[in-house]
């Protein structure tokens, strides 16, 4: 059971009071009526699924409650930083 | 009879006799004997048959690393535990333990013939001969293989004893009380940190434990320690998994060594964060490779060590060593000196250190340099070895009951391994030792590769002159696994020690390698002629040891397996006998059957109840989220299908939630209680999903709006009363709120009060009734339903449950998220496009609705479905053919979604989901049921009452 | 007229008493869940002191996250609702229940399910957190007391699971 740094709580916190909630940084469109099939395809259903450094988001559900994002290492399983929604990609 | 108890020595308590049983033989042992040290002091060498070939087999070691003496300890009924380690067993006074893998007896096993078909049991026998035929494997090969296979036997019982589980934190976690823990504590030991220390046995020491020379410095580090306020030690805990950011899984046995179990729990999981881990787990002496290796009495030297001085047990009376390190050597002086006759030393090696030959000279033991075991003789224990030169001259016998092997060490990097700490190889001792870690962690002792226990030579089989193609020299004992078995793989072609391994079986199963993974890896390396750390290395896997199932399961069975959450009604449901159902982790109500009723005939009654007067249920559980903010009703705009943003206060609409992909995922009729309030409610199952999914947009797409979410689903209790009564029911109870048709219409809301109480109430309707749904501090609610029985017993109330709900609501064509629809469903496939506001430029899966393939013909959509026959209930699920005679597989076109007896109408009712089912209406389809083909016709989705007039009213 | 109608407990109104701690429910309270973008917002509105730090407490109010805040406060208490304000107040009296556990081996009791470490939890402190597979409201009042909050729903199983720990 990992340990996760939630960026509101600034705390360590066991695994299990969190969720994950796939990959960060895909924003929906302000508008989708002007997206094409094919670029909303992209934008629905096709995640970059790296070997390495991931940007996610997690969500403290039985904490704080907020949704954050984070950069975990999918082989290692290490998290590199979590940070706020909002910020800027790290 | 070889082994036995000497005169003196050990840390067993000689004036505390215990008596045990071993295949319903009675001995005695004293208290602090393992069931092995207790057994073999009674002359006991059989303990065990092998795991494929069922040959006799003894003790190979003293401590958890054991891979022969797997037993089975009774406690009674329920309370029998397979494969336990005699070596970790503590003897008690009624101690029942068995042996494994043997049929009839230990002594007499029919799976022996196995060890004479031998040569038909090569390394991947069961890959290779039971693939063809496959209708053979359920039949013969199955059963045969579980038969003769397998280690020890499942308990077919429920489990009756209790477990504990705890998380516990520390500042350092050591693990292994040996010397080197101990040491490590002791530094620790009244500082700040807060420490604690586990060992898997029942006593501190480790190795010291079989150094009577160590015991004076152990009472006194022990002593040191447990006086120390910060130090917490744990006994009879077995650190079994090393996961990520320094988390520990140990199990604590706390009552299995005790005759009397009493009500404590047996065992007690320890979930272990700690800031930093020290491993001192110590090495495991390696065994050697030789023909007869697995012979009952030949064993680790460092055990029959264990025996003596631990134990003061001799492992027999003339004991020969089989040396390629110098630790043996230091073993048979100690045995020597504790009264057991040596009959020999023999050592691979050309030189040993002088001073050896010379205590061995001084205690007269014959020495033979240069020269190797290769043959024991004795099925059931030591006769004789025969040993020759190493260039295969010489061949004699010795006389002697017991063989000790002495094969240098291998540190034990197990927890080390789990927890991605990277291994270097070592020449000097011939084992990977530990390298980078992965975590704050550590290594000290001899599992970090200080094992100061002299010179040795690292050698994978131990030279003979027999043919090694004809001879089973072990190398994993637990596993069956001998070093031709590796050899083959190689010649087979396996290169990857990790193919090899699952092909041989080397180092699998519960044993996890302990004390076969580096002789395997030497023989591999020789076969495939390459160095050593050119092969790899296998995984080690937790569990260290294996544990029991109880001990990680903790309390979580029976009612404490999940939380069953329940309303404040359901106990007066359960004094009504209702039948209950579970709904997401919701126990509800599915049917209040009277005195003969069967489900069919309650629901029929419940269902007429409702039509004809007025019935109540307990609609609690719907998952209720209120909406606060200036800009709620932007928010909901966004999020469901339809318009809010005109929702008068005051008045309800129904929601249809969609997710981003076009796809229905919950529904539910929510109320403007104010211009920025809103009460949301949600399904049963879809509460805590749609109030994650709305937060994710609000705090990550939409994090501008001044709105906020709060669960209110256990605020209040919830009474839906629905029948043509229902509003005389309600009125002479209700204050503050008019409930004529004209001043609360349909799809509306009204606080007020009820019996006193302040209620949110709602008048709608899930029946197609005239229905009201009475919200009250969820406290009252078994209170107020009560009060409302007693007010309706003049209209013959009716309480019904979740299956006449269902019926009732199938009867008017209201869909269930997840019954009806399955993540594929858009509102268009089910027939809801009045719910999708068109006019809205965006909302949450809108654009998903123009995708290529939710616009294609064709799709699955949402019917009524009416059985040629009416007193033909289809089965929900029943897949839907077009035509019954077209050749099998046929082409399936949909399915039954919702099917019941409608007591109102008389006759069957179903919702399916059809290709092109729209289209459709009026065309026959055909189900097939088990035992006949039935024949349906597609309706529309309302069956009742489709103009809505028993609503308006 | 509401004395006719009593409240229905999901727990035993009785304390539950083992070796070293005790667990009882605590009386009915009113319970506001309090939602803004500033602690500030709410202080002009409630005019009293909001804490700003989360897991602080604070005169029966605990900040929970970065916009929510819970306040606890003797049944029947009434505050503004803040209607048209960028603020949401909500009522959720009756959602959970509170569990006192006190006593020398509270702390020990409530880390066999939760994760926490209680050891360096200090007094004070609130937090949203999770008992076994039960979310909780853990709050601190003394070294030896603790506030359990739980759904009603789950109280039930949490009283079950606290009491047979407490017992072995
Ligand atoms: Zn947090």
């Amino acid at each position: 059971m990992i340990l996760i740094h939630c960026p509101y709580c600034d705390e360590k916190r066991a695994e299990i009071e969190f969720a994950y909630a796939g990959e960060a940084h895909i924003s929906r469109p302000v508008d989708p009526s002007t997206y094409g099939d094919e670029e909303w395809e992209r934008y629905l259903f096709i995640r970059a699924n790296p070997k390495g450094r991931h940007h996610e988001r997690w969500r403290h559900i039985h904490g704080c409650g907020r949704f954050f994002n984070a950069v975990r290492d999918t082989v290692t399983d290490k998290f590199e930083t979590t940070y706020k929604a909002g910020e800027p990609r790290k | 009879m070889s082994g036995f108890r000497l005169p003196t020595g050990g840390r067993v308590d000689r004036s505390r006799p215990v008596r045990f049983s071993f295949d319903g033989v009675s001995y005695t042992g004293f208290a602090g004997d393992t069931l092995a040290s207790a057994l073999l002091a009674n002359g006991v060498m059989l303990f065990g048959r092998s795991f494929k070939y069922h040959r006799p087999r003894g003790l190979l070691a003293a401590g958890s690393e054991e891979p022969n003496a797997l037993v089975s300890v009774d406690r009674g009924p329920g309370r029998f535990t397979p494969n336990l380690r005699a070596t970790n067993v503590e003897v008690h006074e009624g101690l029942k333990a068995v042996s494994q893998n043997r049929w009839p007896s230990l002594k007499t096993d029919f799976g022996a013939i196995n060890d004479r078909l031998g040569m038909f049991f090569p390394a991947g026998f069961y890959n290779k001969t039971f693939m063809w035929p496959r209708s053979f494997w359920d039949k013969l090969y199955e059963p045969a293989i579980r038969k003769i296979a397998g280690l020890g036997d499942a308990p077919t019982e429920d489990d009756p004893d209790q477990y504990a589980a705890t998380h516990a934190h520390c500042d350092l976690l050591i693990i292994g009380a040996g010397p080197a823990g101990i040491d490590a504590a002791l530094e620790a030991a009244g500082t700040n940190r807060r420490v604690t220390v586990i060992d898997e046995q029942d006593e501190a020491g480790g190795s010291a434990l079989a150094d009577p020379s160590l015991w004076q410095w152990l009472e006194r580090s022990m002593k040191a320690l447990n006086d120390a306020p910060n130090v917490t030690i744990l006994t009879r805990t077995t650190a079994f998994g090393y996961y990520h950011d320094n988390f520990i899984g140990a199990v604590q046995r706390l009552t299995d060594h005790l005759p009397d179990d009493g009500d404590a729990p047996r065992e007690k999981l320890w979930r272990i964060r700690a800031g930093e881990v020290i491993l001192a787990q110590g090495a495991i002496e390696r065994p050697l490779v030789f023909a007869g290796n697995d012979t009952p009495g030949v064993m680790l030297s460092s055990a029959a060590k264990t025996f003596a001085n631990r134990y003061g047990v001799a492992v027999g009376k003339s004991v020969a060593l089989m040396a390629t390190h110098d630790s043996g050597w230091h073993d048979v002086f100690a045995l020597a000196k504790a009264g057991v006759g040596i009959a020999a030393i023999i050592d691979v090696r050309d030189t040993v250190d002088a001073d050896l030959l010379k205590q061995a000279a001084d205690l007269r033991i014959t020495v033979k340099l240069s020269h190797s075991v290769i043959g024991v003789s004795g099925r059931y224990g030591v006769k004789t070895i025969e040993i020759a030169h190493n260039d295969g001259t010489g061949i004699r016998s010795i006389a002697c009951d017991a063989l000790l092997m002495a094969g240098g060490w291998t540190p034990s990097v197990h927890l080390w391994s789990h927890s991605k700490g990277t291994l270097k190889w070592c020449d000097d001792i011939g084992a990977y030792v530990p390298d980078q870690p992965n975590e704050n962690v550590r290594c000290v002792g001899a599992c970090a590769g200080a094992c100061n226990f002299g010179q040795g030579a690292v050698i994978d089989v131990l030279p003979t002159p027999m043919d090694q193609s004809r001879i089973k020299a072990f190398v994993d004992f637990q596993n069956d696994v001998t070093a031709k078995d590796i050899k083959l793989a190689v010649r087979e072609g396996f290169r990857s020690i990790e193919h090899i391994k699952r092909y041989t079986t080397n180092g699998m199963a519960t044993d996890q390698g302990k004390t076969s993974n580096l002789n395997g890896l030497q023989i591999a390396s020789t076969a495939l002629a390459k160095p050593i750390t050119d092969i790899g290395l296998t995984t080690f896997r937790p569990p260290y040891t294996p544990q029991t199932f109880g001990a990680l399961a903790g309390h979580a069975k029976g009612a404490l397996f999940q939380a069953t959450r329940t309303t404040n009604i359901d106990s007066w449901a359960e004094e009504h006998s209702a039948v209950f159902e579970l709904v997401a982790q919701w126990r509800r109500a599915r049917y209040f059957p009277k005195a003969g009723e069967d489900m069919h005939a309650a629901v029929n009654r419940e269902c007429v109840a409702v039509r004809s007067s007025v019935g109540i249920f307990d609609a609690s559980t719907l998952g209720k989220i209120e909406v606060v903010g200036p800009d709620a009703a932007e928010f909901l705009n966004r999020m469901y299908t339809n318009p809010w943003k005109a929702l008068e206060p005051g008045r309800c609409r129904y929601g249809l939630l969609l997710k981003e992909d076009g796809f229905i995922t919950d529904d539910g009729v929510s109320a403007r209680l104010a211009p920025d309030r809103f009460h949301l409610t949600t399904t049963t199952g879809g509460a805590a999903r749609v109030l994650n999914m709305m937060e994710d947009y609000l705090q990550t797409e939409w994090p501008d709006l001044n709105v906020w979410l709060t669960s209110t689903t256990e605020q209040y209790a919830v009474i839906a009363l629905q029948g043509p009564n229902a509003r005389k029911l309600l009125e002479p109870l209700v204050e503050g709120i008019d409930l004529s048709a004209e001043a609360f219409p349909h799809m509306a809301i009204r606080e007020g009060a009820i019996c006193g109480i302040p209620t949110r109430l709602f008048r709608v309707s899930f029946t197609g009734e005239l229905g009201f749904e009475i919200n009250v501090p969820t406290a009252y609610g078994r209170a107020l339903w009560e009060r409302i029985m007693a007010e309706g017993d003049r209209y013959d109330i009716t309480p019904y449950g979740t299956e006449t709900m269902h019926v009732l609501r199938a009867e008017k064509g209201f869909i269930i998220v997840g019954q009806d629809t399955d993540g594929t469903v858009t509102p268009y496939d089910a027939s809801l496009d009045w719910a999708v506001g068109k006019k809205k430029l965006d909302f949450v899966g809108k654009r998903s609705l123009a995708r290529p393939d939710i616009v294609a013909a064709g799709r699955k959509q949402l019917v009524g479905l009416l059985t040629d026959d009416p007193n033909v209930v289809l089965e929900e699920g029943a897949q839907i053919v077009a035509d019954p005679n077209q050749p099998i597989p046929m082409k399936m076109i949909g399915h039954v979604t919702s099917s019941y007896w409608s007591a109102t109408l008389g006759r069957s009712i179903a919702m399916a989901l059809v290709a092109g089912g729209q289209d459709k209406m009026g065309e026959t389809l055909h189900i097939p049921m088990p035992g006949k083909t039935h024949t349906a016709k597609i309706s529309g989705m309302v069956f009742y009452d489709p103009q809505g007039a028993r609503l308006n009213v | 007229m509401s004395d006719l109608l009593t409240r229905a407990e999901p727990v035993p109104t009785a304390p539950f008493a083992a070796d070293g701690v005790t667990i009882s429910l605590a009386p009915p309270m009113a319970r506001y869940s309090l939602r803004a973008r500033q602690g500030q917002a709410l202080e002009t509105l409630l005019g009293v002191k909001v804490p700003k730090k989360i897991g602080a407490t604070e005169g029966g109010i605990a900040c929970l996250g970065p916009d929510e805040w819970l306040m606890r406060a003797p049944a029947g208490t009434s505050i503004p609702m803040a209607a048209g304000l960028a603020i949401a107040v909500t009522d959720v009296s009756e959602r959970s229940i509170c569990l006192c556990v006190e006593g020398p081996r509270a702390a020990q009791l409530i880390m066999s399910g939760c994760p926490q470490d209680l050891e360096l939890f200090p007094v004070g402190k609130a937090t949203r957190t999770i008992f076994e597979t039960v979310e909780i409201i853990l709050i601190r009042n003394s070294n030896d007391q603790f506030h359990i909050e739980v759904w009603r729903s789950f109280s039930s199983w949490l009283w079950t699971a606290l009491t047979t720990t407490a017992s072995h």
